[in-house]
C-alpha cells in the first residue's frame, strides 16, 4: 500500500501538471494512468498553443486565458514551444465583418495583431492560396504535448512524487463518506494495490465522469471527438487558422517535421472513440486545400482522433461550447476538474491545487509560472543537425532513432509497449509509420530481456493493426503505395497472415 | 538515345523481363523502359505461383473467371516457370521447386511463408519441426532478430557471428570476400553444432550467392538454407540482377531512369514514346507496347481521393467502389478490395475500351490479379508477361 497526501487520476497533461504544482508547493502525491502519458485528449491534440484568437470573438474568457497563459508557456517551456507566430488567413468570400469583429475582440483580450496584405502573407507562408484577401499575424505556437507532459512528470519525481502509469483505478475507497483512496490495477500484471490519501484529485479528462462514478458521484460533460490529419513533412512554418467563425477543418500546425490538419467536432457518449471517419477526412482535406493548395496532393500519413471533455452543453453545437473550464467540489475528499484546454494546463493545474492546499489546510503558494520546465537542458530539441550526430545503428530512419536509444529507453522505463518507446524516442513516427522499425525494435526489446519473444510477436499485430486503423481514412497517393509495400513485407515477407 | 524496336516494353520488373526475355529468344528487338529499379528487389525473392492449396498449377482451375491466370491457361503458365528456371540458372541463380507443389520457408518472424520456386539457397527452408535447427545471426544486424524463430522451435540453438558491419546488403557484400568467408567457415566448423539443419539469413554474397551456399554446405557436410529478411533483400536483388543480366546478353536495350512524357499515336496504334529522365530525352518507336510498369506500389497505378489512373497511357482503370470500400478494417484479413484495381484485358491481352491496337498488358496491373490474398506475385507477373509476349510476338 502507498500513501500520500494528493491522489491525481489522469496522466494528461492537467494531471502532469497538478504533480508539477503540487511537487513545487512539496505536497507528496501520486499520480495514476491508465495508459502512458497524454494518452486521451493531450496526445490527440492539434499541438497548438493558442494565442487565443480562435476565442477571441465568441468565447472571450477562454480568450484571455490563452493567451496569458501562451506568454508563461513559451518562457518556461522554451524546448517543447516553437514560436512559429500563427496567422488567420482571409480567403474570398469570408466575412469582412466577422474580421472586424475579429480585430477588436483581440484587441480587448490584449492578444496582439498585424494585418498582412496578401504579398506579405504570402512571404511568410508561400503555399498560402495565392487568392487570400489578407492575413492577421497572432501569437500562436506550436507546442509538443507529449514532451510537455514528460517534464511536467520530471520536477514531480525529482521531489519523490509517485507516478504510476499503465495502472487502472479500479475502485475508490469511500469511509464514512469520504473517498480515502483508490484501488489500481496494473495492466500487464493485473496486479491490484491500494493507495491511501487526504485528497483525491479527478483528472482524467474525458474518463472524468467514469471516475467520478466510482465514488458515486457525476461529471457533467459533453464529449466532443475531433479528428486530424497528420502530413508527411511541413507545408507551413506557420500556424495557419482561417479567419471565420470556428469551423471544421480549419487549422494547420506545424508540429516537427510534419503539420496536423484538423479538426472536426461530433458529440460522442464513449470517452475511447478513436475511430475516423473517412467523411471527416474529405472535410479536412478539402478545408486545408482551400488554405494550403498542395495539401490536395501531399502525402498524408495518418489520422487520428482525440474526444475533448468539454464543459457540459445543453445541446446545439460543440463548437459554442466555452472552451473555459471548471472545478466541481464533490464535498467528500474528491475535487474533479473539466473542461479547458491544453494551453490553459497550467492554470488549470494551479487552481485546482489552490482549492486542495486550501482543504490540506496549507498556504505555499504557485510557483509554476515563474520556474522554467525542468529537464529541458537535457533534451536535443528537434533541429535534425542534433540526430545526424549520432548516425550509428539507426533503427528508425524516418526519425534516426538508434538501436541504442531503444535500448536504453526499454532498460530504463522496464516498459513492455511499444507505444512507451515511440512515445520518448519518435520511433515510428515519421513516413513509414512504423512499418519497417516496429519489427527491429521489438527485436531489440527481446534482447533486453524485457519482453518474451512470443509477446513481442502479439505487440508486434496488435501495432499492425492499430496503425492501419489510423491509416486507412486517409489511404490513397504515395501513402498508398507505401501502405501497400508494408503490407507485403507483413505478409508475404514475414509470414503474418492469419491462422498461422 | 532514341531507337526504333519491334516491342517497347514499359516496366522493368519482373512481368516486364520476362516477356523481354521471351521476346528476344523470338528474334524480335526490343526496349525496356523502366522508372527505376523494380519492386521485386524488395522482395523474398521467391516464385509464389498459388498460395492457396498444395498444388499451385491445379489450383488456378479454380480461381475466378476474372483472374488473369484464367487467361494465361496451365500450360503456359508451366512453360513460362521452365523459362525463367532456364534463364536464372545461366545466369548463376538457379531455382528449385515444382509447379505442382508448393513448399513452405522459414521466415524471419519464425512463421512460413508459402510459396513454389525458390532460390537454391533456400532449398532445405522447408523442414519438420521437430528437425533440430541452429540458426546463424551476424552481431547487431538490424534486421534479424534470432529470438522470434527459437522461441517458436523448442528444438533450435543460435550462435552469432561479428561481421564487423550490421546491414544486410554490407554483411553480404563481405561474403563475396575469400577470406571473410573463410574465416566464417572456420567459425562455424569451430561451434560443433548438433546434428540438424543451418539456417543463415539471406546474406550469403551478393550476385554468386549459389557459389557461397555450396561452398559452405560442402565444408559444413549439412544441410544449410538461406532464411529471407526484410528490404534489402538479397534473394531479390539477386533476382533482378539475373534478369537483368539476361536481357543485357540477349541484346535488349535498357532506358533505365525514365519515364513517358508524351505517347504518339496515330488511329488505334500506339507509333513511340518519347521519356524523360535525367540526361537527354529519348524517343522510342515501337510496332508493340507491353505495359508491365505494376499495380500502385510500382507507380503504375496511382489513387486519388477517390479515383485511380493509370500512369503511362491514362488507359481506364477497373477501381472496386468508393474509397471507404477499397480496405478492409483487417489489416491482416487477405484479400483487400482495392487489389482488384487494374486495368481490364480481353482474350489476347489487349486493354478493353481504349482501341489502342497494339498496346498489351501484362502483371500486377492487371485489374482482378489479387496477388496478396491469392500469394501469386511473382508467378502470375512471370506467366502473364510471357503469354503477352507471345501474342505480342506474332503480330511485331
Amino acid at each position: 500500500m502507498i500513501k500520500t497526501d494528493v491522489i491525481i487520476i489522469g496522466g494528461g497533461s492537467t494531471g502532469c501538471g497538478i504533480a508539477r504544482d503540487l511537487a513545487l508547493r512539496d505536497i507528496p502525491h501520486c499520480l495514476i494512468e491508465k495508459g502512458d502519458f497524454a494518452a486521451g485528449a493531450t496526445g490527440a491534440c492539434q499541438g497548438l498553443l493558442h494565442s487565443g484568437g480562435r476565442y477571441a470573438v465568441n468565447d472571450p474568457e477562454a480568450a484571455a486565458e490563452c493567451i496569458s497563459e501562451n506568454m508563461i508557456l513559451r518562457k518556461i517551456g522554451i524546448k517543447c514551444v516553437e514560436q512559429t507566430g500563427g496567422l488567420f488567413v482571409r480567403l474570398p468570400g469570408d466575412s469582412k465583418r466577422f474580421r472586424d469583429m475579429f480585430l477588436k475582440s483581440c484587441e480587448e483580450t490584449g492578444i496582439s495583431t498585424e494585418v498582412l496584405s496578401p504579398s506579405r502573407a504570402l512571404e511568410l507562408v508561400p503555399s498560402l492560396s495565392p487568392s487570400l484577401e489578407e492575413a492577421i499575424k497572432v501569437p500562436d505556437c506550436s507546442i509538443d504535448p507529449f514532451r510537455l507532459c514528460m517534464l511536467n512528470i520530471t520536477s514531480s519525481q525529482k521531489r519523490g512524487g509517485e507516478i504510476l502509469t499503465h495502472n487502472r483505478v479500479i475502485d475508490i475507497i469511500r469511509e464514512h463518506g469520504r473517498c480515502v483512496g483508490v484501488k489500481v490495477q496494473e495492466e500487464s500484471t493485473s496486479e491490484v494495490r491500494e493507495i491511501r490519501g487526504k485528497i483525491i484529485v479527478n483528472a482524467a479528462g474525458a474518463w472524468g465522469d467514469n471516475i467520478a462514478s466510482l465514488a458515486g458521484s457525476t461529471v457533467p460533460m459533453t464529449l466532443s471527438k475531433g479528428s486530424l490529419i497528420v502530413t508527411n513533412h511541413r507545408l507551413t512554418n506557420m500556424v495557419i487558422n482561417r479567419l471565420r467563425p470556428s469551423s471544421d477543418g480549419d487549422i494547420i500546425v506545424p508540429n516537427e517535421a510534419v503539420c496536423l490538419a484538423g479538426t472536426t467536432s461530433i458529440t460522442v457518449t464513449d470517452p475511447d472513440s478513436s475511430d475516423v471517419d473517412p467523411a471527416e477526412v474529405d472535410i479536412i482535406a478539402t478545408q486545408a486545400q482551400q488554405l494550403l493548395p498542395e495539401f490536395v496532393t501531399t502525402r498524408l500519413i495518418r489520422t487520428y482522433a482525440g474526444v475533448r471533455p468539454l464543459l457540459k452543453a445543453d445541446g446545439g453545437d460543440d463548437r459554442k461550447i466555452s472552451r473555459s473550464f471548471k472545478i466541481m467540489d464533490h464535498k467528500n475528499g474528491m475535487f474533479s476538474i473539466m473542461g479547458g484546454k491544453l494551453t490553459t494546463y497550467r492554470l488549470m493545474a494551479e487552481k485546482i491545487s489552490d482549492r486542495v492546499m486550501e482543504a490540506l489546510g496549507l498556504k505555499t503558494r504557485c510557483r509554476t509560472a515563474e520556474l522554467p520546465l525542468e529537464g529541458q537542458e537535457e533534451l536535443s530539441g528537434y533541429p535534425l543537425c542534433n540526430r545526424l550526430k549520432i548516425l550509428e545503428n539507426i533503427v528508425c530512419e524516418c526519425e534516426l532513432v538508434t538501436a541504442d536509444e531503444v535500448e536504453k529507453v526499454a532498460r530504463e522505463i522496464g516498459t513492455r509497449h511499444i507505444g512507451d518507446i515511440q512515445h520518448r524516442t519518435r520511433l515510428g513516427m515519421g513516413p513509414c509509420q512504423g512499418g519497417f522499425c516496429t519489427y527491429r525494435a521489438l527485436g531489440i526489446m527481446q534482447e533486453t530481456g524485457k519482453m518474451t519473444p512470443e509477446a513481442s510477436m502479439q505487440v508486434l499485430r496488435e501495432f499492425l493493426q492499430r496503425r492501419f486503423k489510423g491509416i486507412k481514412p486517409a489511404l490513397w497517393g504515395d501513402q498508398l503505395r507505401e501502405e501497400q509495400l508494408v503490407e507485403s513485407i507483413c505478409l508475404g515477407i514475414l509470414g503474418m497472415e492469419q491462422g498461422q | 538515345m532514341s531507337g526504333t524496336y519491334d516491342v517497347v516494353i514499359i516496366g522493368g520488373g519482373m512481368s516486364g523481363m520476362m516477356a523481354a526475355v521471351a521476346l528476344a529468344d523470338m528474334g524480335r528487338k526490343i526496349a525496356v523502359v523502366s522508372r527505376g529499379d523494380p519492386v521485386c528487389c524488395l522482395s523474398t525473392g521467391c516464385i509464389d505461383v498459388l498460395a492457396a492449396g498444395n498444388d499451385p498449377l491445379e489450383g488456378i482451375g479454380s480461381l475466378p473467371d476474372n483472374h488473369p491466370y484464367r487467361l494465361v491457361g496451365k500450360d503456359t503458365l508451366t512453360a513460362s516457370l521452365e523459362m525463367f528456371r532456364t534463364v536464372m540458372s545461366e545466369e548463376c541463380g538457379a531455382y528449385v521447386g515444382d509447379v505442382n507443389a508448393n513448399r513452405r520457408i522459414l521466415t524471419p518472424l519464425g512463421r512460413h511463408k508459402v510459396t513454389c520456386l525458390v532460390p537454391a539457397t533456400m532449398e532445405f527452408a522447408d523442414f519438420h519441426s521437430d528437425e533440430y535447427i541452429h540458426v546463424i545471426s551476424f552481431n547487431e544486424m538490424k534486421d534479424f532478430y534470432p529470438n522470434y524463430i527459437t522461441s517458436r522451435y523448442k528444438n533450435s540453438g543460435c550462435s552469432i557471428f561479428d561481421a564487423g558491419i550490421s546491414t544486410t546488403m554490407s554483411i553480404a557484400e563481405r561474403f563475396e570476400n575469400r577470406q571473410f568467408l573463410e574465416a566464417f567457415i572456420s567459425w562455424l566448423k569451430g561451434l560443433d553444432i548438433p546434428e540438424g539443419r543451418i539456417a543463415i539469413p539471406a546474406v550469403l554474397g551478393m550476385h554468386f550467392a549459389v557459389n557461397v551456399y555450396n561452398e559452405i554446405s560442402v565444408e559444413l557436410g549439412r544441410k544449410v538454407f538461406e532464411i529471407p529478411t526484410l528490404p534489402p533483400s538479397m534473394p531479390g536483388l539477386r533476382l533482378f540482377g539475373g534478369l537483368k543480366n539476361a536481357l543485357l546478353k540477349r541484346g535488349v536495350d535498357l532506358y533505365w531512369g525514365k519515364e513517358i512524357y508524351s505517347v504518339e499515336k496515330s488511329g488505334g496504334q500506339i507509333e513511340a514514346v518519347t521519356l524523360a529522365g535525367a540526361g537527354r530525352s529519348a524517343r522510342v518507336q515501337g510496332n508493340a507496347f507491353i505495359l508491365a510498369t505494376g499495380s500502385f506500389v510500382s507507380g503504375g497505378l496511382h489513387a486519388s481521393m477517390d479515383a485511380a489512373t493509370e500512369t503511362a497511357f491514362d488507359l481506364p482503370v477497373y477501381l472496386p467502389g468508393k474509397r471507404k470500400s477499397w480496405f478492409n478494417d483487417d489489416f491482416f484479413a487477405p484479400g483487400h478490395a482495392i487489389e482488384k484495381s487494374g486495368i481490364c484485358v480481353d482474350q489476347s491481352f489487349r486493354p478493353v475500351d481504349s482501341r489502342i491496337e497494339n498496346l498489351f498488358v501484362c502483371g500486377s496491373i492487371l485489374a482482378f490479379s489479387e496477388v496478396m490474398k491469392y500469394g501469386c506475385g511473382h508467378g502470375m507477373a512471370i506467366a502473364t508477361g510471357v503469354a503477352a509476349a507471345n501474342v505480342c510476338g506474332e503480330l511485331a
